[in-house]
């Protein structure tokens, strides 16, 4: 509506100008993780682009254009789309809910014509900007303690439960973690925080005895004792375990991983990738990623600092929240530290949803970082700035 | 706008606060990497070499390959126990989801499977998951290409090739040589807590008997291993040669038998029941030793059916048992020789001569010979096997002497055989008598030694039981001059030859020299026992021997000499050595229930013994020159069928009390 009141506004305004604010360098390190992914893929694809490393990397092609595209349009928009994003992704949930698509045993998936999604992936990202509007909008005072803190963690809960229902325990937690995240970074107090923690610790065994699924309850039992039954349940940790731990150091070589290329290893080319990494690239292959991943995270964490709006700063640190937490999941999964909860690890792993639902969100990253000196009204009319 | 600037008093403090916080979280983070990049060092670097082990473990298995086993042999190397192609069908458990389904599937190829459905099924459910399962043995070559083409396409079918034992010379060896089997539990168990692999191998069969069960070790080889990779279902994607060890046959065995002369010795009893050992009486060697009847031990290397076993089992004559070495029997005449050694021994001279009327009185009873001899030497007393010579000389070397010399002899002894088996039997003493009659376990008080007794003993009656193996043991250590040579089975195993060197019994020659007279007197004066039976026809080699009919029921409780049933028969026995001028093989004889010595046990004695002197290379020579032809028609002169059917005094263990 606006793109000629857009360019008018000086320098920083041009697409040029904003593309070389763009962080490259975080970009880099985006393609770096996503490119040792379509190689591990290449691999444990039999050392073929099929099926796997060339949809990946044409997958992760497309969505960086879009990261690209999306960091060039301005925060109020963003903005703007913060609670009808969320209202919309909730409704999909309740719809998920209503007449959603049976998978693999839970409902997470709907259907609309031929194009079948699943509204918790949306979820994550809206979630994100919707807290961080509300943020934004709230006093400080608020963000802190006040009776307020009722509304974002309503807004949390309402999706987290709605998704643990499906039932999708992985997600679920993810959505909360980052919620929690956000919550915390815009300044919850310490006390409020202690207690949650203490009241989580102790509410935990409670959900796992009553609220659980058998088949959650099951994967948690064996996440305890995965050596139980090394042909069942403790199949998978063990499996990946040994995956990782027989790389060694420098790992066996590419496409010479007898874990990954003779399928003990399940899942190998989602969820346990990072195994397949540790086995064919050894512990410098999969410390390289770690290292990647913790250099992508802290670029994420600076770019949220450096914003001037607190919009800005929030939903980038959000992003960076749900980044972050598929790594640590994830990793903490293969390796046996976590019970198996079916998070892949973004980039690497092959699966359209997930690294559309990142690079959407570092494209808003990207966005705060071009946009990182923009301010926004904290009033609901910040419209008339379009004018 | 293009410089920050503040429009809300708070906003500093927020952006104050969300630094700090987000200065925590970046901690958080790089904790939680840092976690993992420990947990990662720790499974890579630290516990590397524990996964790369259960890695291998996952993607290498060991296939394991069964060595052939060792041929059994006879003494001129005629295979008795080898090997043969089988094809098969195994099933293994835990590669197949649905067990019903899959036999259903091959049925369709192999009707057979379907008949024996509930007994394949049970193997299934009691054998280990990945152990596999016989599901069909000996296919012909069409069923199992059949089979092979077809069982690629069912998870856990596997078609095999192996070998299976095979028996050339059906029931001749079977309880010498013994047979294998399916292993047993309690086979498994003996072996201890890691049992080879190779035992649960589904064509692993173990020696259950004779000489199969006794070598099972050597003759079953070392197992040899087949490095495979398999992926995460189990099938296999390569075989590496390097990984792949060839198994270790079994050793050979090679056997003193012969099996034309056990061949023989089993065809000439046709359906009569009992043994005959034979013995090379220089060496030991035997040369055959045959129980009858017998089964063929093919049968159970496959697995014999219940109906078939229990027919084997429960008939009559007892072809299961191992008559030569397990069955013990009363020695009858046969036994004569060692007492008429005692009686030299203590010092009798063997041209006193004794009356024989018919009976022989003693204390207040009558003991009955079975002829009327008149007077015989010692000499002429075993040519009749007459027993009241035996009856009136007894006494005075008393029944422990004559017990000394039969246990010097062989008889009631254990040797150090190969097999298993032996049953040791009994020559009575005075003193067996009083620990064994002491009124215990149902057996009366009878402690003290009666007189009588030993008469019984000294024409091989009463209590004594021998087996067949200890009579050719027996024979052969009077004809070779009172050496004390022991039995044995096995020539060589592998390569290595055995060699035995036997000492002296310290029995004067001369002494054997009058036994041995005696009993060249049996065979071959027209009036002795067995002459009719005992001629070989082999020009001037000459048989000598000894007959022994021993009593199984009491006549004079059963009020007639007759008797009618089968298993009431008497025991015909023979033992006889060849030739009579340089001995070289001895033998005994044993018919169960086959009525009298002379006229059922020699003449299998002597068909034995010809195959066998026939097949002696240095005999032979002597066979190729012969000698001038027999001047004495034997058949003329034979003399009616008087037999050493002697009889037992009318009770063995009570001698009545003299009033």
């Amino acid at each position: 509506m606006a793109e000629s009141a857009m360019t008018r506004r000086g320098e920083r305004e041009r697409y040029d100008i904003k593309l070389l604010q763009v962080d490259w360098g975080f970009a880099l390190v985006l393609s770096l993780i996503a490119g040792i992914g379509a190689l591990v893929l290449y691999s444990v694809g039999g050392m073929s682009w099929e099926p796997w490393a060339y949809n990946h990397v044409l997958r992760f092609g497309l969505c960086f254009v879009v990261m690209i595209l999306l960091s060039l349009i301005d925060l109020r928009w963003w903005m703007l789309l913060a609670y009808p994003a969320y209202g919309v992704s909730l409704l999909l949930l309740v719809a998920v809910e209503l007449v959603g698509d049976v998978r693999m045993g839970a409902q997470r998936w709907l259907e609309i014509g031929s194009f079948s999604m699943q509204p918790s992936e949306f979820m994550k990202l809206a979630i994100v900007m919707a807290l961080a509007r509300w943020y934004h909008e709230a006093g400080t005072k608020d963000a802190v303690l006040s009776w307020k803190l009722f509304i974002p963690f309503t807004m949390i809960m309402v999706p987290v439960l709605l998704v643990a229902h499906q039932p999708d325990l992985g997600t679920a937690m993810l959505i909360l973690l980052t919620g929690i995240t956000v919550m915390i970074v815009a300044g919850l107090d310490w006390r409020v925080i202690a207690t949650a923690a203490v009241g989580g610790i102790v509410a935990v065994p409670f959900f796992v005895m009553f609220v659980m699924h058998d088949y959650q309850r099951k994967r948690i039992l064996t996440f305890l004792n995965p050596e139980a039954d090394p042909s069942g349940d403790g199949y998978h940790i063990l499996q990946s375990k040994i995956a990782i731990g027989s790389g060694g150091l420098l790992g066996k070589g590419l496409g010479l991983g007898s874990q990954s290329q003779l399928s003990f290893l399940p899942e190998k080319h989602t969820d346990f990738i990072l195994a397949a990494v540790g086995e064919e690239l050894g512990f410098l292959g999969a410390f390289t990623v770690f290292a990647l991943y913790a250099l992508a995270v802290f670029m994420a964490l600076r770019i949220a600092s450096l914003s001037h709006s607190h919009f800005g700063r929030l939903a980038a640190a959000g992003v960076t929240a749900t980044f972050a937490l598929y790594v640590l999941i994830n990793g903490a999964m293969v390796m046996g530290l976590a019970p198996v909860v079916g998070v892949p690890q973004p980039l690497l792993s092959y699966g359209g949803s997930v690294m559309t639902t990142v690079m959407i969100g570092f494209g808003l990253v990207m966005g705060v970082k071009v946009h990182r000196y923009q301010e926004l009204p904290r009033t609901q009319s910040f419209l008339s700035h379009f004018e | 706008m293009s410089e920050p600037s503040i429009f809300f008093e708070d906003v500093n403090e927020k952006q104050g606060t969300f630094h700090r916080r987000i200065f925590l979280m970046g901690g958080v983070t790089a904790l939680g990497i840092f976690a993992l990049g420990g947990q990662l060092a720790l499974l890579q670097i630290v516990q590397g070499g524990k996964y790369k082990r259960l890695s291998a473990a996952n993607q290498f298995n060991f296939r394991v390959v069964p060595p052939p086993r060792g041929k059994i042999l006879d003494r001129n190397g005629n295979v008795i126990a080898g090997n043969r192609p089988s094809f098969r069908v195994l099933i293994i458990r835990n590669e197949i989801d649905d067990l019903d389904d899959t036999l259903d599937q091959i049925s369709y190829v192999l009707p057979q499977v379907q008949d024996n459905r509930r007994r394949i099924v049970r193997d299934i459910n009691q054998s280990q998951r990945f152990v596999p399962t016989v599901v069909a043995a000996d296919l012909t070559w069409e069923e199992f290409s059949r089979v092979n083409l077809f069982a690629a396409e069912i998870p856990g079918v596997q078609a095999v090739m192996d070998e299976i034992r095979v028996y050339h010379y059906g029931g001749a060896f079977s309880h010498v040589v013994g047979y294998v089997s399916k292993i047993s539990e309690k086979d498994l168990e003996s072996e201890g807590e890691n049992p080879d692999p190779l035992l649960l191998h589904p064509g692993f069969r173990i020696g259950k008997q004779g000489v199969e069960k006794a070598f099972d070790k050597q003759l079953r080889g070392v197992a040899g291993a087949q490095k495979i990779e398999v992926n995460a279902s189990g099938n296999i994607v390569a075989e590496d040669p390097d990984g792949t060890r060839p198994p270790t046959p079994g050793e050979d065995i090679t056997l003193t038998l012969d099996a034309e002369v056990q061949a023989r010795a089993l065809e000439v009893f046709e359906q009569d029941s009992g043994s005959a050992v034979l013995l090379n009486i220089h060496t030991g060697e035997i040369l055959c030793m045959v129980s009858a009847p017998s089964f063929d031990p093919n049968l159970f290397v496959s697995g014999i059916s219940s109906k078939a076993y229990k027919l084997l089992n429960e008939y009559e004559r007892r072809p299961l048992l191992d008559k030569a070495i397990g069955s013990t029997f009363a020695p009858g005449s046969t036994f004569k020789m060692a007492s008429a050694l005692s009686f030299l021994d203590y010092g009798i001279d063997p041209t006193e001569k004794v009356v024989c009327r018919g009976s022989y009185r003693f204390g207040n009873r009558t003991f009955r010979c079975h002829g009327v001899h008149g007077a015989v030497d010692m000499r002429h007393a075993l040519k009749f096997s007459c027993d009241t010579y035996f009856y009136h000389m007894c006494n005075r070397p008393g029944v422990d002497r004559i017990a000394a010399t039969a246990h010097k002899l062989g008889l009631g002894e254990l040797f150090e055989l190969e097999i298993e088996g032996q049953k040791k039997g009994l020559v009575p003493t005075t003193e067996w008598k009083r620990t064994y009659f002491d009124g215990t376990k149902g057996r009366p008080k009878d402690p003290k030694w009666h007189p009588g007794e030993t008469l019984s003993v000294a024409i091989g009656q009463g209590y004594t039981t021998v087996s067949a193996l200890q009579l050719a043991v027996y024979v052969s250590r009077i004809a070779n001059g009172g050496k004390a040579v022991t039995p044995h089975l096995i020539k060589k195993i592998g390569a290595v030859d055995k060699d035995f060197d036997f000492k002296p019994l310290g029995i004067p020659p001369e002494h054997i020299q009058i036994v041995r007279d005696g009993m060249e007197m049996v065979s071959n004066d027209a009036d002795g026992t067995a002459f009719r039976n005992s001629q070989l026809n082999l020009g001037d080699m000459k048989m000598a021997g000894k007959t022994g009919t021993a009593q199984v029921i009491n006549y004079d409780r059963a009020g007639t000499r007759k008797a009618t049933q089968w298993k009431n028969k008497d025991h015909g026995l023979f033992v006889c050595y060849a030739p009579v001028d340089n001995p070289r093989y001895a033998m005994a004889v044993i018919v169960q229930h086959g009525i009298a010595g002379g006229r059922f046990a020699a003449p299998k004695a002597r068909e034995i013994m010809k195959v066998a002197l026939l097949k002696d290379p240095e005999l032979q020579a002597r066979i190729v020159a012969p000698p001038p032809p027999e001047p004495v028609e034997a058949a003329e002169t034979a003399p009616p069928e008087v037999e050493s059917t002697e009889v037992a005094p009318e009770s063995t263990e009570y001698i009545p009390p003299v009033p």
